[in-house]
């Protein structure tokens, strides 16, 4: 298991499934929820922050959407899928955070130059591979790494990424051709 | 990397725009078909791909691309693991227990002008309490079927539980309804007419709870 500060004591929800999880937690029960917060938050997060773009909406974001989940338990018919439920209300607060964000400021932030650090004569090691590979995403144009993001993190399919984004499902297909392709050009370039 | 093109010369079906040049430099495909046929685990083989070098190139590109996004998502939730807890905190404090509370069940009370209630949920959390008193047995969803509002009304309640593999389950079964009868008599006067327990699955023996996050 991975480290955390302030672990809990060891309880039998910890390792409890899903479903229970799931189940107590629409029963009322707050401490298996705090588990189900555990268990998908840090999912959450980095979901929502590859959303986003940046993290510095990401608490606010993960917090809203666990208060929602917490509120709307009760209509979630199968537990075993909390956690692409949990994904899903995510994913659509950051997107409904972006929309926001473009009321306010105008910004276009399609195309920005890829950080120095791709240059061809570096990079051989995996970490800094990873590392180059979460600025290329960062510096993907919203769309295609909205896109990606909800097709890679959350496994949605084409159709699902379409309604999800409101866009022609053709659009869809274009823009994550299009971040694929970003993508691998500039892998080839960490050779 | 030696397996790819030379560093010098770019690979053309990694070119933005020109699908044409795409399909041109893939033997006939796009690297959204490469990607698709990557998902299926190369089967059923198509010997147009395999067949081409080019698009070997693409393939390992392609998967190239997945093994560094996988490290990537191994890395942020690493570094989202060990963060305080301060976010879980401010999330648990900022929710309401009334909004999974249900239905008011009265209680009496020898005031005609007194109104005293218990909340479906409070009477939950008591059944759940009485169950996780006890060893090997986790209690799930609690449903109160009946009429609560009308005292002395005969509800039945319906438990899902969840029992180690190994245990006796009618014993277990029978230790958590009686530990639900006296839990109910001590704190609520509700008129039970029967605990159903179901035993809807073994738990099998704790292992460490690590999300199921990358299965790709």
């Amino acid at each position: 298991m991975l480290g955390r500060v302030g672990e809990q004591i060891a309880s039998p929800l910890d390792t409890a499934t899903d479903q229970m999880l799931a189940d107590r937690a629409a029963d009322g029960d707050l401490r298996a929820f705090e588990v189900l917060v555990r268990r998908y938050g840090p999912l959450m997060r980095v979901y929502a922050t590859r959303i986003l773009g940046s993290n510095d909406e990401t608490d606010d974001v993960v917090q809203e959407s666990f208060i929602t989940a917490w509120q709307q338990l009760g209509t979630l018919a199968d537990g075993r899928a909390v956690k692409s439920w949990l994904m899903r209300i995510v994913g659509r607060r950051s997107i409904d955070r972006l929309r926001a964000r473009r009321l306010h400021v105008n910004i276009d932030d399609t195309d920005a130059p890829a950080p120095e650090s791709h240059a061809p004569h570096v990079l051989a090691e995996t970490l800094s591979q990873t590392e180059a590979l979460a600025h290329v995403l960062a510096a993907l144009p919203e769309e295609q790494r909205r896109c990606w993001t909800l097709r890679e993190l959350a496994d949605y399919s084409y159709g699902e990424i379409a309604d999800e984004l409101n866009l022609p499902a053709s659009t869809v297909r274009g823009l994550l051709a299009r971040a694929r392709k970003t993508l691998l050009r500039e892998m080839e370039d960490w050779r | 990397m030696t397996e790819l093109t030379p560093a010098d010369q770019r690979f053309v079906a990694f070119d933005l725009d020109d699908t044409e040049r795409e399909q041109a430099g893939l033997n006939g495909h796009t690297l959204e078909q490469l990607s698709d046929y990557l998902d299926r685990g190369r089967v059923p083989a198509e010997k147009s791909i395999d067949d081409s070098p080019d698009c070997e190139i693409a393939l390992r590109g392609l998967e190239r691309l997945r093994r560094v996004q996988a490290s990537l998502l191994e890395l942020d939730l690493k570094r989202e693991s060990l963060r305080d807890d301060n976010w879980i905190a401010s999330i648990l404090d900022n929710i309401s227990l009334e909004a999974r509370a249900g239905r008011e069940i009265p209680l009496a009370h020898p005031s005609p002008t007194a109104r005293l209630v218990i909340t479906e949920g409070a009477v939950r959390g008591i059944l759940r309490e009485a169950g996780d008193r006890l060893e090997n047995i986790l209690v799930g969803r609690c449903v109160l079927v009946g009429d609560v509002s009308v005292p002395a009304n005969p509800i039945t309640i319906v438990v899902d539980a969840t029992i180690f593999s190994g245990e006796n389950i009618p014993m277990l079964a029978e230790r958590l309804r009686q530990a639900m009868h006296s839990a109910l008599g001590r704190y609520t006067e509700l008129v039970v007419a029967a605990i159903d327990i179901t035993v809807s699955d073994l738990y099998v023996a704790p292992k460490a709870s690590v999300p199921d996050e990358q299965n790709r």
